[in-house]
């Protein structure tokens, strides 16, 4: 409810001091603390056309960006007891947070792949390739909605990571480890 | 006299026809097709995120006399890299040395997280029919490299940075407090960041 007015404030500011320079002042930021271990990232591919062609003239582009998601464990979630050390037979049994995974942002550029303009037609506009983008993006979050491969692919990626990283601590400590997540 | 200006009414009635004709039926249907998603790459490491920031920037700048005003959201982090960082195990006290700070700044994902409001032409103040006010996509791409760039220098001069690396070395002591089961002191070479003098 405070974007429109946040909005409001931020439109009249190119009005009032005319649109020669630069202005990034920031409308709104929120900065949260985390405790979060990344073990993995994945990049997806969205492309989108735009085909506007009419019999005076082809108007096509088409355009590709990245989107991406990351995979991790929440450490303020582990607890002294998931980590349990036989110190007789040199082993520890760690039981990690559960692996989580979020969609972190997409690219801010987008990448032309092919471009068609015909002599009569003009190219495209900033608020059409904003409006592609757009659309891309929501077939992107319904894509990893609908689609597990995305996520289990991610999560694997990570879980594998983050055995490998742990075992390595450990054996460099002298213990044999034995890894596992909570589900 | 009279039976001319009827004439003309109705050929300038059929004429103004025929034009909303000939644009009704050649307007393109509009059309966009997205592709589906591929996975182009996914990359594993270790590292330790201690902020996470969501921005809302207006972005007011000009590039080849032509203005652009929009609103962006942005997501981004602050990471470090916690598998190649200095380790020294061997005393009774495990000591460890922050890594530098990873900065990540994308576009965010929420609906309209890139909504341009308008652009327009510098050229002869705006009054030159002939200039183009659309930015081509090179344009815009060299304007959002600049806005993440100062979104990453914003984020030096308010102190997030500085937090960022407190929270890691507070956070990769208790985890390494854990895992080592002896005193653990990491220190931080660059408090203010390791790229704070870039920006």
């Amino acid at each position: 409810m405070k974007l429109p007015k946040r909005l409001l404030i931020g439109l009249s500011i190119p009005l009032l001091v005319g649109c020669s320079k630069t202005d990034y002042t920031e409308l709104y930021q929120e900065i949260k603390s985390v405790d979060k271990m990344v073990f993995a990232t994945m990049a997806i591919s969205k492309t989108a056309k735009k085909d506007r062609s009419g019999w005076y003239g082809k108007r096509i582009a088409v355009y590709s960006y990245d989107s991406y998601m990351r995979a991790y464990i929440d450490l303020s979630a582990l607890q002294m007891d998931d980590l349990v050390f036989d110190e007789k037979n040199k082993t520890v049994k760690v039981t990690l947070p559960p692996v989580i995974t979020e969609i972190t942002g997409r690219d801010m550029e987008m990448h032309k792949v092919y471009e068609n303009i015909g002599m009569l037609r003009q190219d495209l506009d900033s608020k059409e390739r904003a409006e592609i983008k757009e659309q891309a993006n929501k077939s992107f979050k319904e894509e990893i909605e609908e689609n597990p491969m995305f996520k289990e692919q991610l999560t694997e990626a990570a879980k594998r990571k983050a055995r490998k990283y742990f075992e390595a601590i450990f054996e460099t400590n002298g213990y044999t480890p034995s890894i596992d997540f909570k589900s | 006299m009279t039976k001319n200006i009827k004439n003309l009414i109705i050929l300038a009635a059929i004429l103004v026809g025929a034009i909303v004709l000939f644009f009704w039926l050649g307007a393109p249907k509009k059309s966009i097709e997205i592709g589906k998603g591929q996975i182009s790459d996914i990359t594993t490491m270790a590292q330790l995120c201690t902020v996470d920031l969501y921005n809302e920037v207006p972005v007011l700048d000009t590039i080849n006399d032509k203005v652009l005003f929009a609103v962006q959201k942005q997501r981004g982090s602050v990471s470090f890299d916690i598998e190649n960082m200095q380790v020294n195990a061997d005393g009774d006290t495990v000591k460890i040395v922050l890594s530098p700070e990873i900065v990540e700044i994308n576009e965010a994902t929420e609906d309209n997280s890139w909504q341009v409001i308008d652009s327009k032409s510098l050229s002869l103040n705006g009054y030159n029919p002939l200039a183009s006010d659309r930015l081509t996509d090179e344009e815009e791409n060299q304007l959002k490299a600049k806005i993440k760039a100062n979104s990453k220098k914003i984020l030096y001069h308010n102190g997030t940075i500085e937090r960022a690396r407190a929270e890691g070395v507070k956070n990769l002591q208790t985890l390494m407090t854990k895992v080592y089961r002896k005193p653990v002191v990491v220190t931080d070479p660059t408090p203010k960041g390791a790229h704070y003098d870039e920006y």
